[in-house]
Parts: C-alpha cells; structure tokens; sequence
C-alpha cells in the first residue's frame, strides 16, 4: 500500500479536506450545515403537480382495467369462499403429496388445520385469492420483461434499473398515486403486490434465457424453426428450472406485500385483521393473523420449492385425486351442517396466554431492559445521530462535552492517523480521521458538502467514474428537493440497523456454519421473521421499549438480520472441497480454516447478504414510521394519509437512491473482490 | 360506473332542509357504508347500517382506510361514512367536498373530549393530579432517555398534528412531546404502563375503550374558550396561547354526492342520525374488551332502545 495512491485514498484524502474545511467555516458559514431553504427548488410540487396530470391522462384507462380485474378478483374470492373448507382441504393435501410426497402431506396437514384453528380462515381464503389473481399478473409482467432484455440486448440495462426502482421504491409511496388510478379497492394492492413480484421472475427469466448451453441454442438454429419457434419451443423450456426459482421469488414477494396493500382495505383480508387486532395492542391475536400468513407462506414456497428442482420426484397420480374426491365427498355428505367456519376458532385461550406471557416478561424484566437501552441510546444511538459535541450532557455522560474536549478528539485523532500513515498505512490514517469528524458532528448534521464528496469517493472506488457521477447527482437532487435532512436521518436509522445486523447477523451465521445444530433452530425463525406481517413485531418491541428510535432500531434489525445470517453461513459452508483438502493436508486448525481459507472465499456471498440487508433495512424504515421515528419514512406515511401525491413520491425516490447508492456501492465492492478471487 | 354520469349534477342538493316523508328510491341496489379502523366507527356504522335495513334498503359493509376512503366516496364506490372526527381527517375531504363529489351529512352528535391524560395508577406516583399545575414539579418522574431531563408527553400521530406539544408549550410545562407515530403505538403505551404501573402521560380522547379499559382520566386543564387559542394574555401564562384545554372536536357523517338522489329516504335517515357517547362507549367496551361481535352488541342495543332510532327511520319513510 505504501508508495502510490490509490483511487480510494486520493477519495478519502480529498473527503478528510473537505470535512476539515467544513468543519473550520461552520461557524462563519451556517449554509454548510443546514442547507437553505431558500436554494431548495419547489421539486415536491412539480412531482405532486406533474403525476396529477399524469394520472389523469391515464386514470380512464387504468379504471377499465380495474374493471377488468375485479371479475377474476370476485371469482376467486367468490370461489374460495363458498368452497366448503374440506374440499379445500382436500385439494391442498393432494398438492402436499404430488409435490413431496408424505412429508409434504404432513406439513400441508398441520398448517391447514392451524388455519382453521386460528379462527381467520375466511380472512385467509380472502388472501390467497388476492395472491392467486396477482401472481399471474405478475408472472406474465416479469416474463415479458425478462424476455424483452434477452431478445434486445439494447434495453437490458435500462430494464435492470426499472427492476431496481420496482423494487427499492417502499410501496407506501406509491400507494396514493395507484389509488387515484385504480380506484378504492383490492385492485391496488393486487397492482402493488403485482409490481413488486414481477422483478425475481424477470431476473429469473434473463438469468435463465442467458444460461442456455450455447448447443442448445445452435441445434435450435439448425432445426430451422423462426426466432420464435426457438424461443417458445426450446429455450424457454430449457430454461424452466431457473424460470421456476422465479416463480417461487414472486409468489413470496407477493405473499409479503398482500399485507401492506391491506392498509387500503376493502378486501377483509389477513394484513386488515393484523392491522386492527395491533390498533387494539392485542399481541396474541395479531401473531394468531400472522401466522397464518407464515403458514400460507411456508406451504407455498416449499410447494413451489419443488418445481425448482431439476429432477422431480413422482408420486402417485391416483392418491392426489383420492384425496381431492374425499375431500368433495366429505364437503357433501357435511353439506349445511359445517356451521361458519370462524366456530372452528380454538386458539382463543393460547393468544391470551402470549399476552399474560408478554406481560409478565415485560414486567419482570422491566429493569434490565430499561438500563439496556438507556445505555445504548446514550453511548451509541445518540452519538452517532447528533454527535458527541451534544450527546454529552450532564445528565446522560455526567459531564458537559466542551469545544476543548472536541479539540482533545481531534488531536488524537490526529497522532494516531500520523502513525498510521508514517508507517505506510495511508487509507486507514485518513479513516480515522474521517471518524473522529463524524462522531464529533453526528450523521444527521452532517455538511452536505462533506456528505457529497465522501459518498462520490466511496462510490468512485467501488465503481468508477461513472457511478461517482451518478450517485452524487442523485444525491443532490435530494438537497434541491428540499429533503436533506430526513434523508440523512433516514440515512443514520438504516445505517445503525445495518451496522448492528453485520456484526449479530454475522456472528450467528458463523455460529451456524460451524455447528449444523445451531442452524436446525435459526432456520425456522429466519423463515419466520421474513414473512410473518412486519406490524407484528412493533407490539413486543413498543411493549418493552416505548416509541422511539431505539424502538425503531429493535425493529428494523429483527426484520433486515435475516439475509446477512443466511448469507454469511451460505458463503461459509459452499468453500469448495479442493480448497479445504488443501488446508487441511497443510495442517490447518479449524478456527484457521474458517478465518484464512473460508472467510476470504465466502467474501463475495457475504456482501451480496450485506446488500440484502441494506434494502431489508430500508423497506423497513417506512413500517418503522408507525412507532414514531422521523425520516423520510415518516414522510411517506405522512404522504399516504394526507393523499399528497407529490410528497410520497419524492420521499419515496430519495429513500430509493439511497438505497440504490448503498446496493451499487456495495456491489462493486463486491465485484472486485471475486476478480481477486478469480471467480 | 353509470352512476358516476348523473352524480355531478347534485352536488349542490341540501340534505338537511328534507324532514318530511321521503321516496326510498333504488332499493334492489345496496347501501354501502365504509367500515373504517376503530370499534366505535363499526358500532356507529352498523347502528346506522340497521336503521337502514329496518326502512326496507339493502345495506352493505365496506372495509376502508379512514384516511383513503374519500377517493371511494367521491367515485360513489362508497356511499357514507359516519364517523369523521374533525380533528383527524385528511385534506382529501377538503378537496372532494369542493368538488361536489362528497357532501357532509350534519353532526353525529357524539360527543367526544379530547385532552392530556394518564392512567388512573399515575395519580398515586403524582399525587397533585388531575390538576394540571401538580405536572410542573412531577415533570422528572416522566422522563425517558429520549426526553431527559424534561419529562416524555406521548403525543399523537405526526399526521395528527401536535396539540400535546401546543399545550405543554403554552402552559410552559417541563415536558417534551413525542409523536406516538399510530393509534396502536399509543394504545401498547398505555397498555404498557397499567400493566406495569409505570408513569405516563399521553394526548388522548374519548370514546375510545381504552378510557376504561386502562381508566384513563384526563387532566384539569383551564377550559378551551375562543379566546385562549388567539389572544396571549388570556390563561395562566400570559405571554402564549394554547394554555387551556383542547378546543372541543365536532363528529360529522359524509357521503356520496348522489346520495339524496338514488335513496332519498336513507339520506335523510343518514343525515338524522345521532349517536351519544353514553350509548357508544359500553358497546366499544363489548367488543373489544369482552371479545363480543359488533353485529351481537349493535342487535341487542337496538332491540333494547327503539325508542332511540325508530322515530328517524319513521320520520323518513311514513
């Protein structure tokens, strides 16, 4: 490292000069650290203005095509509904046993009745006929899409940046504008769910058209047939199984937006029913609701899971209809006799007992808890927000911090920086010292000349020029739209969450590559986390922690954890068996192994979690709103109520450029270090 | 769809000067009746939805955001909604009602009480409450981390506005006021501390089942007059406004614009209709906190007060 500079520290070189120099002027120049509103431009309202116009222009179309999709909606509902619930019942066990046999059956079997035992079934049936009209909607959208980029190279880039923006825009956003379009109804969150489950299946399509083996594609040619004979006839067959890894990602993505739609209403589905029990502080009965949407999607992901596989296992035709014809001829026999299905309600006594649970622990515990998260909001949490220059009060670190102790800060910062750099270590010398300004300051008052530099920097040495570019005018275009500030403050909420779910996430990941029995318990409460209803947690965490950030912090990390621990262990456990005969032949420990031949190999895979976990993070930051926190989350939520078009749209792209800069810079990152892998 | 086309001409149609004997107009087709988020719109809803059916309508339930509904009810997707609290409702209506696609149909009559309130085990940790100036020197009990060293208010939503803030800030109380960010987040607060009888002070209103479910009990503050919100010399502080209680809040009823002239009658029973907080609060008290069905608690109250509804529906159609 010593000698020449590399882009990274002439990038972090020029951020420490910057912020030194914003440091010095604050005083003189108040602009640098609040920027003023009188430099903002009316951006919000221009949006606000220019969607309304928008959307009246294709408000008739959109209506008829509401229209349109009320009938399948209706029937499915309609149909799920006056189904007697054995047939139903019969119709699930033999899709449990033609997928995976007994099982699959078994599983099918206990969440079924689970179902009926919950006492939501008619809200569940209501669900899954909303899933059962988006995921067509979607599969057809995102193979369309996929199609499209294979066929024209030309627009593939364009597409992936639509895919990003479907994506990494929170649904809350733009809930009011498909409102208008739309209508009130379920057509909203069938389009909004179908929005965000159409990307993983163009994806899957692109991925798995591109994958083709290259004879495949030339016999194709041989034989003769036009581009779209070879298309249908060969490679889109070829591709099936990737294909169906796309299926299966839409209908999960789907499941978990059929409960944010649910804040519209009018479909009396599971989510509505979350949404009220919560309103009420029910914990019990909104876990009961959500739980049955972790049933549903645990059924469908390991039913769909099996049509991913190459070789299908088979099992008996006959049995599948056996059980469909029993399930119609008990659904006959018990005809008008069945009652409502809500009598089946059983569970009544077991969500009482989670609350006296929740209670007693919450009362119990009380002290503890308490000094827990005043410790983490006085040394941690507010620090990092407003800096130590206004963290440090009498009556949290018992003494006031004054300028002379700032100074003390950065003239320690200042030695060992010196050192560092003295002894051929010039990134890390100039890192510390970037720190040191950032904990004096605090992330949400942080000069945005500074802000700008040091997030271009990052973004020039992780993906060049190019996406320096981008990234900084992206981010300027939030400070001229007048949102700098919740920006930074959403910035700083998602920033802690991530920083916390790198370092717990990872360890447990590690824990779970390193002992297979840890991970038979993680798994089911990973699986859990990602799709029960996000509203379910905020009743524990508000029940312990009142609203707040630090409440908010509990939330966001419980949610965004999950792909870091899959990911880590992934990438720990996939280390190719050559490289750990090697290691081992050369007389490598296990700790060794893990931390000189598997951690380096498992790089790549664990930054691909990291970035999941910046987007899990930033989707959760709009559901943190609702127990009090500020920040552009805030904004979107406020935007939804109050019907504000514009404002929920520029709140909405800003929280998706910082997620999309965190996503790009974290991938080349990424990127670079599987070229320095050979990979 | 169709209905949309002869909506617009009856925008300007005053509902409240019909009192006699109405046609019931379009019976075959359903009255749909927004069923928002808390207990008492249901209760109130489906009291109304009955007076209804009892006139020979078709009525149907429909669930809906409080917040979004007004687009469903300017689209005549929706055709009423009947609790509309004019301290929380969305610029939404504003528009619509100038629009002329949604029109209000006068006063609920509930009457409801906003104010800065605590649990009913507070006054034991404080003992000067309920009168407002017993905060001042008990401010230090109520602080959090977040708030410290001023005590912690628990105020409304954001998009609520913050009238807990405004009073804590005219009354120049040691507190500070944290958004609560949803009702559900407000209600586990106060949840929370009745369970373990921990200090608290929130920004709270009445009917809600949760005034008894937790015995919630507001504090004494000077009375919400005219003059308190616009002139600083009236109040105990006499350099700020805002330092008297909450202005009281009306509760109104909305609906479509071509209301009145699809279901003459059911418009005039809608805009009749009054519902006192006498009547709502122990029907809330019956769902949510005895587990019992809106549909069960609203039967047993109209069997047992006809006296209180029959005469509306009768003034509408004999």
């Amino acid at each position: 490292m010593t000698g020449a500079l590399t882009t990274g520290t002439k990038a972090a070189a020029l951020a420490v000069i910057v912020g030194a120099l914003c440091l010095l002027f604050e005083g003189l120049m108040p602009w640098i650290i609040s920027f003023p509103a009188a430099w903002t431009l009316p951006l919000t309202n221009w949006v606000g203005t220019g969607a309304g116009e928008a959307l009246a222009l294709i408000k008739p179309t959109a209506r008829g095509f509401s229209d349109l999709m009320s009938y399948p909606m209706d029937w499915a509902k309609l149909g799920l509904n006056a189904a007697p619930w054995p047939l139903i019942l019969g119709v699930v066990l033999a899709l449990g046993w033609r997928t995976g046999g007994v099982p699959m059956l078994v599983l099918a079997a206990v969440g079924m009745a689970f179902v009926l035992a919950s006492g939501y079934w008619e809200q569940g049936m209501n669900t899954l006929a909303l899933v059962a009209v988006s995921v067509p909607l979607a599969l057809i959208m995102g193979a369309g899409i996929g199609i499209l980029a294979n066929e024209v190279p030309r627009v593939r880039e364009p597409v992936q940046v639509v895919l990003d923006v479907m994506q990494t825009v929170p649904t809350f956003a733009y809930l009011t504008p498909l409102l208008v379009l739309f209508g009130f109804g379920p057509v909203v969150g069938l389009v909004a769910s179908a929005i965000y489950a159409a990307p993983p299946m163009a994806r899957n399509v692109l991925l798995g058209l591109q994958r083709i083996e290259p004879e495949i594609k030339e016999a194709a040619i041989m034989a003769g047939g036009t581009r779209r004979q070879q298309l249908f006839q060969i490679e889109l067959p070829a591709a099936m199984t990737q294909i169906m890894v796309g299926v299966n990602q839409s209908l999960m993505a789907a499941l978990s937006m059929v409960i944010i739609a649910a804040v519209i209403g009018g479909f009396n589905d599971i989510g509505w029913e979350v949404l009220l029990t919560m309103r009420k502080g029910w914990f019990g009965q909104s876990l009961m609701a959500g739980m049955v949407i972790v049933v549903f999607a645990i059924l469908i992901d390991r039913m769909s899971g099996t049509l991913a596989q190459e070789r299908k296992p088979q099992f008996d035709s006959r049995i599948g209809w056996g059980l469909v014809a029993l399930g119609a001829i008990v659904a006959v026999v018990t005809y008008g006799q069945l009652g409502e299905t809500s009598d089946y309600a059983m569970l009544g006594p077991v969500t009482k007992q989670v609350d006296a649970g929740l209670t007693a622990f919450t009362t119990a515990n009380a002290d503890w808890l308490n000094a827990l998260k005043n410790n983490a909001l006085f040394y941690v949490l507010l620090p990092i927000r407003i800096g130590l220059d206004q963290a440090v009060l009498p009556f949290t670190w018992g003494f006031m911090w004054t300028s002379q102790m700032s100074l003390w800060l950065f003239a320690g910062a200042g030695v060992v920086s010196a050192g560092l750099i003295v002894s051929g270590r010039v990134m890390g010398g100039l890192i510390v010292l970037i720190i040191a300004g950032i904990l004096e300051t605090g992330v949400s008052q942080l000069p945005w000349p500074f802000a700008l530099v040091a997030a271009g920097g990052l973004a020039w040495s992780a993906g060049g020029r190019k996406l320096a570019l981008l990234i900084v005018a992206l981010l300027a275009s939030i400070l001229l739209a007048g949102l700098w500030e919740r920006a930074l403050l959403s910035f700083y909420l998602s920033g802690v969450s991530v920083f916390a779910c790198a370092v717990i996430g990872g360890g447990i990941g590690l824990i779970s590559a390193v002992s297979p029995m840890t991970w038979k318990v993680v798994r089911p409460v990973c699986d859990m986390l990602q799709t029960i209803p996000l509203f379910v947690f905020l009743i524990p965490i508000l029940m312990v922690f009142q609203i707040g950030e630090f409440s908010a912090f509990l939330a966001i990390i419980a949610y965004a954890i999950v792909p870091m621990i899959r990911y880590t262990r992934q990438g720990l456990v996939e280390t190719p068996e050559e490289m750990i005969e090697g290691a081992i032949a050369s007389g490598a420990t296990k700790w060794q192994m893990l931390f000189h031949v598997r951690a380096p190999y498992a790089a790549p895979t664990i930054l691909l979690g990291l970035n999941q976990t910046i987007l899990y993070a930033f989707a959760m930051l709009v559901i943190a709103a609702l127990i009090g926190t500020t920040g552009l989350g805030q904004s979107i939520y406020l935007a939804l109520n109050k019907a504000d078009v514009g404002l929920g749209l520029s709140a909405g792209a800003a929280m998706a450029i910082l997620a999309f800069g965190a996503d790009r810079i974290v991938q080349g990152f990424a990127e670079d270090r599987r070229k320095a892998l050979g990979l | 769809m169709m209905r949309k086309t002869f909506a617009a001409a009856l925008g300007a149609v005053s509902l409240a000067s019909m009192a006699s004997a109405a046609d019931l107009g379009a019976v075959d087709q359903p009255i749909k009746l927004a069923v928002n988020e808390w207990t008492g719109q249901h209760v109130t809803t489906h009291i109304a939805g009955e007076m209804l059916k009892a006139a020979g309508y078709e009525v149907e339930f429909v669930a809906a955001g409080m917040m979004n509904q007004f687009q469903a009810i300017a689209d005549g997707d929706i055709h009423a909604t009947l609790e509309i609290w004019s301290s929380n409702v969305s610029d939404e209506y504003a528009k619509k009602v100038e629009e002329g696609t949604v029109v209000e149909l006068g006063d609920l009559k509930l009457n409801a009480k906003e104010g800065i309130a605590y649990p009913a085990h507070v006054a034991e940790l404080c003992p000067g409450l309920p009168a407002w100036e017993a905060l001042k020197a008990c401010a230090p009990l109520f602080a959090t981390a977040e708030t410290l060293p001023a005590g912690r208010l628990v105020d409304y939503p954001a998009d609520w506005g913050t009238p807990g803030a405004d009073r804590m800030t005219g009354l120049e109380l040691p507190f500070k006021a944290v958004p609560a960010g949803s009702e559900a987040a407000l209600i586990v607060e106060l949840k929370a501390s009745a369970e373990r009888k921990t200090p608290l002070l929130v920004t709270f209103w009445q009917p809600h089942w949760a005034m008894s479910a937790y015995d919630v009990q507001f504090v004494d503050l000077p009375a919400g007059e005219d003059a308190c919100f616009t002139d600083p010399a009236w109040g105990p502080n006499p350099n700020a406004v805002n330092d008297c209680d909450f202005a009281a809040s009306r509760i109104f009823k909305a609906g479509w614009s071509g209301l009145a002239e699809t279901w003459p009658a059911a418009a005039e029973i809608l805009t009749n209709y009054t519902l006192a907080v006498e009547d709502q609060q122990p029907m809330m008290g019956a769902v949510d906190v005895d587990g019992g069905k809106v549909e069960e608690v609203v039967a047993a109250w109209m069997a047992d007060n006809e006296a209180k509804w029959r005469p509306v529906v009768d003034a509408a159609t004999k």
